[in-house]
């Protein structure tokens, strides 16, 4: 063997010289990973690791996560306050005191003139928990405006709304653990392996110590339809119709749990009438799966001995979006599968803490799962926060994707954004440009300074990022985590914390509110708040949620004084009989008829448009854009076409192409693959100016979430390439 | 040592117990006997002298990759670049991908690779600067950047892209196995962050648990006998008779039944239309290759035919020898030379490293090539500085000068054509290397020779001959691209989508350079036998030279644009060539985190190489000329 030099020279590899590490969670995806984030003798953070002993990810990241440290130092951040009378000014920088000042006197100015809800909140799931919570104070306690919901309407807010009319809470009652002990797994528009590649990990293991069939529903191959034992390319937008149609054949062939049925649900009769009409020979020509198939899924699934249904935005982000949350668990209360180890109903979240916003926000009732059309709710609140209980509306107001449209017609003249983006997010940004151009006052807070929106804002509040402040999130599984303070926030900004707080002294002349000094403060008034709730978390502290990194809710008071220590995880909801959430403890089996409301392909607009997430990015890139090693796997947005379509249209693998729909048009690189079918499209959601020119966004009756997987588009071939390309860089600031 | 923490997950651990005795290419396994002096010694990693305890340090090592379970997560990627601290542009691993099928049954094959420690290295047989050891520790293949000088021969002779030549930094750095983490038992990073239990890692032709095959084929992988890689693959998803890529290389690849296995095929991306790309092609990288190549075989053909003047048919250039003319000739082609070399020189990412191109003689092409065209340069310019008297001392030295220049210059000629005729490269290992570059020999060495002499001379002599010469060299180039464009549109490898490029992307240019030769032979043929006068003559023989050198600067700027290196498969933007060209061209690569970087200037420091001289001992100077000459 030839092996060359004799004489060697040390061997260099890098050598971080990591002195300490600090735990944190993971701030992009849901799932909830463990990270140490590593800092040199200099306090310079140079490294990130997953923390072997967490049971959510045992030691691996993804892509995003191994280069999460590389955040506290990207471009765009946010130094200085900013403020400006009006959007055709420069921005000039102030002090906090001066912005924060203006920023409440606008607020006050805009309720004074046009009345309380005139001003609105648009808050996020970036944010840890005690900071929702205290925004939820300031916003119901103090400035008093109905109009506040967070991002996670775009995201989550059907799994909210089909949880609540199934079981009668929010809250997925399953866990990562149920991959474990399932017989069968149904995944519906959820693609694991890009959105969530830890959460499709912890499924990969439990399929090879035993193997379990795996059935994936998704109009495009993914890369876990490809893996799927089964994989049904359903037509967009037609999930219930296939979910009915299961329903049916289970019926019809009695495979239905009637123990269960009888002892936990309601409706069962409603349901069973209107499934018969699905019978598989109709579904079929609706859903575009054949009768012979989903007559084998439902058996398959039914006959399975735990078997569980997991989703992520191919169900949410749909006009049926809460109607197919109901479908699934429907399918998984008639077949005896929720809270019990692998039978299970379990929404895959979308962003770090959508969870935390959904519990302790405020953002759609009062903290807790507590409802503002509760009497009861409403005066608890009252009196915990000590304001009067006639402050708090009776109803919730406006979700989010309603706050814009009613910006443009005049009912809405100030927004508060907390880091969101919806000029990127929104479907049809081309009418949000018009609506956020309508505002007397913009307050953007967010740690990017050059994220699109403060185009339209008239004061720039820095916040800081991630680890650069404390709190906890909740995950997917319900585990809250904790999330330790790494480095000071960058420039001048502050943690969102503290930037709520100030805001809220504007409001509190006569400290009718008390608001805590530190977050762990805060987070202990959460926890009295929890006792006796679903979402308990009373026996939990900051401490103790970073030594067992992390705990599932609920875990009480009473479990920690009898020194019960937290399980590592497999924590599952509605377990006992009849414990559901509804006030008779059972969960409601509700009938789905099918109206097909979508915008469908048509001569003019040929083609199917589906958007979604690339594991290399985050949202809307004003993170991830910036980080070279994830940001050069996508760095321009691209279009999945297939090739026999490309090829009618002359359109070439890797040329701009120009999509056009009835909203707006949008420059991408074409890309032939037969991943998609014929007449469909794919375009990643995380570039500006780009797919969310096209969307239409048609809302969700029940959740108010936009139908982003579901529009018609056509294609046209670009003939001057250069100029195409030109457009393109010009809108990749980052 | 390299921490292991208390609570590290066992997945990241080491798990092989036995192995076998010799690998399938029937190497042992084992490296190294017991009592070996290469047994038992710090591997000083960053100058710690511990030795690891892990019991397979002597065994080969190598990556394992289930190909059915790769997601495409870039998970391996992130890890080897968060702990190489590499910047996007820079990556020892890369998941790249091809697919078959029409929706729904469709399947995406994503491919992750990196270094496969090969038994036979060819990256450390090509450098010249013996910047490459394969330890007897893990049977790791290192590189250390800090002796490199940044020529990327590795990345030519390299057929799987592992060693990665940083435009910014003018140095290779590659995949070093982690071998920080196999010293204390651990998986490389790549392996413990694969999320689709993908990517595994041992001591080689072992099988994981939970894996049933270990073969050394998959869709889209070099063949094997190259380099005996060391990695192993596991691929039993029944695949698609035909797998695409997405990146912009026209190959596909399809099933033999009959090997079993798939074979790379022609996939005519672009359609057949030609174009000219001038501005590709010619200001290329490479360009100082072509300028060096061209201005070496030019000024070594006409040393060759002074040297050679003696022989009978040679008289007319014997006759310029002693004439007036001989002096300003011999300056001007020094001056051409030393371009040339400049040019070469300026090109590497650390020129003022220079000297270590002759550190590898024992094994490199390239060493041999630059030690055969160094002596050649130097004896060159002795005979050009004696040609400047005339007493018979100086003479007799001169004599020595030529008859070494000779024998160095056709040595170097000679490795010059064997650097290329590289397996990875499918599309120079062919003859036709061996024609063009001895064509231009002659064929530039005569024109150019002519047009140093023939507008000065009345030698009636000289036309015919020099016409033969430059004739019998395009002759030779022509017979060369005839056969080589043959067999190269009917081969089966990346030769024939380097022959689609060149017809296609290049199709213009391509035509024009063949018409140019043609046009220089024919004008060749009639001047050898038209034996025109004078100013006649004189323009006639200008006009060849530009045809001859116009065909020789499009032709070899062909041979080093279109060149397709057999490299996995990349991604639609990562590792996709045309999206990196793209991005340089539009200006999208400015923004560092599209990972695609310009080359930076690679400045001669002369403060680092006095360094080196002063710093370096007079005895590891000898040593080290010692190792050179008696390599072991």
């Amino acid at each position: 063997m030839l092996f060359g030099r004799k004489q060697k020279n040390p061997i260099k590899i890098a050598d971080k010289k990591v002195d300490s590490w600090t735990y944190a969670t993971c701030g992009y995806c849901s799932t909830g990973c463990a990270i140490e984030v590593g800092k040199n003798e200099q306090g310079e953070v140079v490294g990130t690791r997953g923390v072997a002993g967490a049971d959510v990810n045992r030691g691996k990241l993804c892509v995003k996560g191994i280069f999460e440290h590389e955040l506290f130092k990207s471009a765009g951040r946010g130094n200085t306050p900013l403020l400006r009378a009006s959007t055709t000014e420069e921005f000039q920088e102030t002090t906090w005191d001066k912005a924060i000042d203006h920023t409440a006197a606008e607020i006050k100015r805009i309720q004074a003139a046009y009345g309380r809800d005139a001003f609105a909140v648009v808050s996020t799931g970036q944010i840890f928990t005690e900071e929702f919570y205290t925004l939820g104070k300031v916003v119901r306690g103090l400035i008093g405006t109905n109009n506040y919901d967070g991002n996670t309407t775009l995201c989550m807010a059907s799994a909210v709304s089909g949880y609540k009319r199934s079981f009668g809470s929010d809250g997925p009652p399953g866990c990562y653990d149920d991959f474990e002990h399932t017989d069968c797994l149904m995944a519906w528009g959820s693609n694991l392996p890009e959105q969530h590649p830890i959460i499709y990990w912890r499924l990969k293991e439990a399929k090879e110590k035993r193997n379990f069939p795996l059935i994936v529903i998704d109009p495009r191959v993914t890369m876990l339809a490809q893996l799927a034992d089964i994989h049904l390319p359903v037509n967009p937008g037609t999930d219930v119709v296939l979910q009915n149609a299961l329903l049916h054949v289970i019926f019809a062939e009695g495979l239905e749990d009637e123990a269960f049925i009888e002892a936990n649900t309601n409706g069962i009769e409603a349901l069973k009438e209107e499934v018969a009409k699905y019978d598989p020979t109709t579904a079929y020509k609706i859903c575009g799966i054949d009768e012979d198939t989903i007559r084998n899924v439902a058996r398959l699934y039914a006959k399975a001995g735990a078997a569980m249904n997991i989703w992520t935005m191919g169900i949410n982000q749909s006009t049926h979006g809460s109607d197919g949350v109901v479908g699934l668990n429907n399918l998984s209360l008639v077949t005896g599968n929720i809270g019990k180890p692998g039978g299970t109903s379990l929404s895959i979240t979308g962003q770090c803490n959508a969870m935390g916003t959904r519990e302790w926000s405020s953002c759609s009732g009062l903290p807790g799962y507590r409802y503002l059309e509760n009497d009861n709710d409403r005066q608890e609140m009252a009196d915990f926060w000590g304001i009067e209980e006639s402050f708090l509306p009776k109803k919730r107001g406006l979700p989010q994707t309603d706050i814009f449209p009613a910006i443009g017609t005049g009912q809405i003249k100030g927004l508060w954004l907390v880091a969101t983006n919806p000029m990127t997010s929104m479907p049809n940004t081309p009418r949000i440009r018009k609506i956020l151009d309508k505002l007397e006052f913009l307050v953007v807070q967010d740690a990017y300074v050059d994220m699109e929106c403060t185009e339209y804002a008239h004061a720039f509040l820095p916040a800081a990022v991630w680890a650069e402040k404390e709190g906890v999130m909740t995950n997917t599984e319900r585990r809250v985590n904790m999330i330790r303070q790494v480095t000071e926030p960058h420039g001048q900004s502050k943690s969102d914390f503290d930037i709520f707080k100030e805001i809220g002294k504007r409001f509190n002349s006569d400290n009718k509110m008390t608001f805590a000094d530190t977050v762990s403060d805060t987070f202990d008034e959460m926890r009295e708040l929890s006792k006796g709730r679903l979402v308990d978390i009373s026996g939990m502290s900051h401490e103790l949620i970073e030594k067992s990194r992390g705990i599932q809710w609920p875990y009480t008071q009473d479990q920690a004084d009898k020194g019960e220590t937290p399980p590592p995880g497999g924590k599952r909801l509605y377990t006992e009989p009849g414990t559901f959430s509804h006030a008779d403890g059972k969960a409601t089996l509700i009938p789905l008829p099918f109206i097909d409301n979508n915008e469908r392909p048509d001569a003019a607009f040929p083609f199917w448009l589906n958007s979604g997430r690339l594991v290399e990015h985050w949202h809307t890139r004003t993170r991830t854009g910036k980080i070279g090693n994830n940001n050069k796997y996508s760095p321009i947005p691209f279009m999945e076409i297939n090739p026999d379509a490309a090829r009618e249209l002359g359109i070439e693998h890797q040329s701009y192409v120009r999509c056009v729909s009835r909203r707006g048009d949008a420059v991408v690189m074409a890309m032939h693959t037969q991943r998609v079918a014929k007449d469909a499209v794919f375009i990643p959601f995380h570039f500006f100016d780009c797919v969310n020119r096209l969307t239409l966004g048609l809302l969700d009756p029940h959740s108010r979430q936009p139908a982003y997987k579901q529009g018609a588009i056509r294609i046209e071939k670009i003939k001057d390439q250069q100029a195409a390309a030109q457009m393109s860089k010009e809108m990749r600031t980052y | 040592m390299f921490e292991v923490r208390s609570d590290e997950p066992k997945y990241a651990f080491l798990w092989d117990k036995e192995s076998q005795k010799k690998n399938r290419y029937g190497e042992n396994i084992e490296l190294t006997e017991e009592g070996n002096v290469l047994r038992d010694v710090s591997l000083n990693i960053n100058d710690d002298d511990g030795i690891g305890e892990n019991p397979n340090r002597y065994k080969q090592h190598g990556f394992y990759f289930n190909a059915d379970n790769c997601i495409g997560c870039h998970a391996c990627e992130a890890a080897c670049s968060e702990k190489n601290d590499n910047p996007a542009h820079i990556s020892f691993r890369s998941v790249g991908y091809v697919e078959g099928g029409t929706y729904p049954d469709y399947q995406r094959l994503n491919i992750s690779m990196a270094c496969n420690h090969c038994d036979d290295p060819v990256c450390l047989k090509g450098c010249p600067t013996r910047a490459y050891t394969k330890y007897a520790e893990y049977g790791a293949v290192l590189q250390d950047p800090d002796i490199c000088f940044g020529c990327g021969y590795c990345t030519w002779v390299c057929p799987y892209n592992a060693p990665q030549l940083d435009p910014i930094k003018g140095e290779v750095s590659k995949c070093n196995m982690c071998v920080d983490r196999l010293e204390v038992g651990l998986k490389p990073s790549c392996v413990s962050a694969c999320l689709g239990n993908a990517l595994e890692f041992g001591v080689i032709e072992n099988i994981p648990k939970n894996r049933t095959e270990a073969k050394a084929e998959i869709p889209g992988f070099p063949t094997t006998d190259i380099t005996q890689p060391n990695i192993r693959f596991q691929q039993t998803v029944p695949t698609h008779r035909e797998m695409t890529r997405t990146d912009g290389m026209p190959l596909k690849y399809h099933r033999d039944d009959e090997a079993g296995k798939f074979v790379p095929q022609l996939d005519e991306k672009e359609g057949r239309k030609r174009h000219w790309n001038w501005k590709k092609l010619l200001t290329s990288h490479e360009s100082a290759h072509v300028i060096f190549t061209l201005s070496t075989q030019a000024v070594l053909g006409a040393f060759l035919l002074f040297v050679f003047s003696f022989m009978p048919g040679l008289e007319a250039i014997a006759a310029i020898t002693s004439g007036s003319l001989f002096v300003p000739a011999l300056s001007i082609m020094f001056v051409l030379l030393t371009y040339g070399l400049f040019k070469l020189n300026m090109h590497l990412g650390k020129p003022h490293r220079f000297y270590r191109g002759f550190n590898n003689l024992k094994h490199s092409p390239l060493s041999r090539e630059i030690a055969g065209v160094s002596a050649f340069y130097t004896c060159f310019m002795g005979y050009v500085f004696l040609s400047f008297f005339s007493h018979p001392i100086t003479q007799t030295f001169a004599s020595i000068c030529a008859v070494l220049g000779a024998i160095s210059g056709l040595l170097g000629v000679y490795y010059m054509v064997k650097l290329y005729q590289i397996k990875a490269r499918p599309f120079w290992d062919h003859w036709q290397t061996a024609t063009s570059f001895g064509g231009s020999l002659l064929s530039l060495g005569g024109a150019l020779l002519g047009l140093l002499t023939v507008p000065f001379t009345t030698s009636t002599e000289l036309l015919p001959t020099l016409a033969l010469i430059t004739l019998v060299g395009l002759a030779i180039e022509i017979i060369g691209h005839i056969f080589h464009t043959r067999d190269m549109r009917k081969t089966s490898s990346e030769g024939v989508a380097s022959w689609y490029i060149q017809t296609t992307r290049f199709g213009k240019s391509w035509i024009t350079r063949n018409i140019l030769l043609s046009a220089a032979l024919l004008l060749s043929v009639t001047i050898s036998l038209g034996s025109p006068k004078l100013l006649v003559a004189s323009y006639l023989w200008i006009a060849l030279f530009l045809l001859v050198l116009c065909a020789a600067v499009i032709s070899r700027s062909l041979f080093f644009v279109t060149v397709i290196p057999t490299t996995m498969p990349g991604a639609f933007f990562w590792k996709n060539k045309q999206f990196s060209e793209h991005a340089l061209e539009t200006g999208l690569a400015e923004m560092e985190q599209v990972g695609v970087a310009h080359e930076a200037h690679h400045p001669f420091k002369w403060d680092e190489l006095l360094d080196t001289i002063k710093t370096t001992p007079l005895t590891d100077m000898v040593r080290q000329t010692k190792d050179i000459i008696f390599f072991k």
